[in-house]
């Protein structure tokens, strides 16, 4: 049914489409996954430098403190013991300061101010030293001061650079972490959108496959259901052909049988009639040897000539409605024999034919040639009498002109044996083909005595063989007859 | 055929042709016992059982018996002569029919029918047969009914 390959194939092709949309969600989930990942290890690791970054700025801030804290302690006549301090921290501000100029490098305005403050604690440093070695005259003075203490003013303004310095920093983390957020969120988005496109992909494909099981199904109950109907039809349709066929046969048999009751009555008094007639006959030619003019010469004409000629028409008619009934009742009798199937050997078979035949086969100067025949499990009465048909038939309608060659060969085809009967004789003309398998039916000259039964009967027993018989010839090109029988043919199986 | 009682043939046949080719023949064997014809069935077996004449009645009889007749098969009439128990179980009954088919000459042979005898359709065939079967009546010997039982 194309229909249903035309929604089998739109079956088909949905299913995949929906299955290639599911693997590409798929896939796109996972190079989102791949790529957000890579984007919020990135997220982190920024977030994580601008934490060391806030981390050296704070040291550094600290160090910066402590060494303004001791350079004061220096001024207030601390011993060498705050000047070592002093240099300590300022040792660690600038290491902190050169890390800091390091890992800032990729933000210029942080390198910038990163190199405002070197430069700062340059100048910061040359005011520091130059202040703790002033006299201790113009110590007092520096330690009053402070507030014009141009160390302190450097000092300051170190001070605000770096916290303006952590401050970006912390204006970058926050948008950092702003930013990781959101790629975690596009990320968790991309997730959720995926899952939902697989979940109705997967329904959509569930569903689609469901309803395809269904139609299925359904379509496979109604097939089986057809499938018995349809062997219900078959045996009821064999039981009726069975019932007819019997029926055929039976009113064959009845007819032929009340046929000859007429007959016989037919023909029983037409022999009495002769009888009567000759006593009749009898008579008159007594009648005429003694008194010739007694005897008229319509009388004559009518016991003489019309009478026998009457009764002869009579009789011979009547023989040929025997001939015919008879045939008529062998053919229904024979479809009403039960067959036996067994192992039939064809070779010892045909032989046997053409002993049966070979007072005529020298008569007519022919010859038969029997080749090698197959194996046949069949029914072997009926067998022989189709080959001794068309046996007989051959020899029957040879052609004068030439000496008669009948072959009989055989071979397989398939589960099947065909034999074929092939002869050079006058042929049949392709017009009759089918004519001559004909009850009564004859063709070419009318020359050979016969009814026209023997291939009736040779059809009838091959169909009853679960065979076929067919004929192959031309006028006067010879005839083949070809019958093809399964090789085992089934017992029971009409 | 015995000596104190003529046979009387009763013949069953639906066919008044074929009744009379039959008694011709049987009358040119030379066999002039009395013929009594039937036409069916059951006037033929009213007569064999009933009729004071009839042979369940009175002396001894030979059956010609027609299967095909108008009212019954003959295989019935002959089922119910050949049954146990009945007067003319030892009647010999000649059965005479068209019908060659083997299984009902063998139901007809299974039922106690004494000579199945086809028509043949060929005149001097079917002549000649029921000639011979005139000179086969002419030296039968047929049981007395009061022999029977």
């Amino acid at each position: 049914m194309p229909q249903t390959e035309q929604t089998q194939s739109r079956f088909t092709r949905r299913v995949m489409a929906l299955v290639a949309i599911g693997f590409l969600a798929l896939i796109a989930a996972g190079v989102a996954t791949a790529w957000l990942q890579a984007r919020s290890q990135q997220m982190g690791n920024w977030v994580e430098h601008t934490l060391g970054v806030q981390a050296r700025l704070a040291d550094f801030a600290s160090a910066n403190e402590r060494v303004e804290t001791a350079r004061r302690g220096v001024l207030l006549g601390g011993g060498t013991d705050f000047r070592k301090r002093m240099d300590l921290a300022a040792g660690e501000a600038r290491a902190a300061l050169d890390d800091i100029a390091r890992v800032t490098a990729d933000n210029p305005r942080q390198a910038r101010r990163a190199r405002a403050l070197r430069d700062l604690l340059v100048r910061q440093r040359e005011l520091q030293l130059r202040s703790i070695s002033t006299t201790d005259a113009r110590r007092s003075a520096a330690q009053g001061a402070f507030e014009d203490d141009p160390a302190v003013i450097v000092t300051r303004q170190v001070r605000d650079l770096s916290r303006s310095m952590i401050a970006e920093e912390r204006k970058l983390l926050a948008v950092r972490q702003v930013e990781q957020a959101n790629a975690l969120a596009t990320f968790y988005a991309i997730l959720a959108l995926t899952g939902v496109l697989l979940v109705i992909v997967a329904a959509i494909t569930l569903t689609v496959m469901l309803r395809y099981t269904r139609d299925l199904t359904a379509s496979r109950i109604e097939l089986r259901r057809l499938n018995q109907g349809l062997e219900a039809m078959v045996d009821a349709r064999t039981a009726e052909l069975q019932r007819a066929n019997q029926e055929i046969q039976r009113f064959a048999y009845i007819v032929s049988h009340d046929l000859r009751s007429p007959l016989v009555n037919v023909m029983g008094f037409t022999a009495e009639l002769d009888a009567a007639r000759k006593t009749v006959s009898a008579h008159l030619d007594a009648v005429e040897a003694s008194s010739p003019e007694l005897v008229a010469e319509a009388v004559r004409l009518a016991v003489r000539e019309d009478l026998p000629e009457a009764i002869g028409f009579i009789r011979t008619s009547t023989q040929k409605m025997d001939r015919l009934i008879n045939a008529i009742l062998r053919l229904s009798r024979e479809g009403r024999r039960n067959l036996m199937v067994e192992s039939v050997d064809l070779d010892a078979l045909v032989q046997s034919i053409v002993d049966s035949l070979q007072h005529r086969v020298s008569d007519v100067g022919a010859e038969i040639l029997a080749e090698a025949l197959p194996a046949l499990t069949s029914d072997r009465l009926a067998v022989e009498q189709i080959l001794s048909n068309l046996i007989e038939n051959a020899l029957k309608y040879l052609n004068p002109g030439r000496p008669g060659v009948i072959t009989v060969r055989g071979h397989n085809e398939g589960d099947r044996v065909v034999l074929e009967v092939a002869d050079n004789g006058r042929g049949v003309d392709p017009r009759d083909h089918e004519r001559i398998f004909d009850l009564f039916r004859r063709s070419g000259a009318q020359d050979q005595p016969g009814e026209g039964i023997g291939l009736a009967h040779v059809r009838a027993l091959a169909y009853r063989l679960g065979g076929l018989i067919e004929i192959r010839s031309e006028l006067d090109r010879g005839a083949t007859f070809r019958l093809s029988l399964p090789r085992v043919l089934k017992p029971g199986g009409e | 055929m015995t000596n104190h009682q003529p046979v009387n043939i009763v013949m069953i046949e639906d066919d008044e042709g074929h009744a009379r080719l039959i008694e011709k023949n049987i009358r040119r064997a030379g066999i002039s016992n009395r013929i009594h014809h039937f036409t069916d069935g059951t006037t033929a077996l009213d007569y064999l059982y009933q009729s004071p004449e009839g042979p369940a009645q009175n002396g001894p009889a030979l059956i010609l018996l027609d299967l095909n007749l108008p009212d019954m098969s003959g295989i019935d009439i002959l089922a119910r002569i050949k049954a146990e128990g009945s007067p003319l179980k030892r009647t010999p009954v000649v059965v005479l029919t068209t019908t060659d088919d083997k299984v009902e000459i063998q139901r007809c042979y299974d039922l106690g029918c004494n000579v199945y005898i086809t028509k043949p359709v060929n005149y001097e065939s079917f002549a000649d047969a029921i000639r011979q079967l005139g000179l086969f009546l002419s030296v039968i010997q047929v049981p007395d009914i009061g022999d029977a039982d």
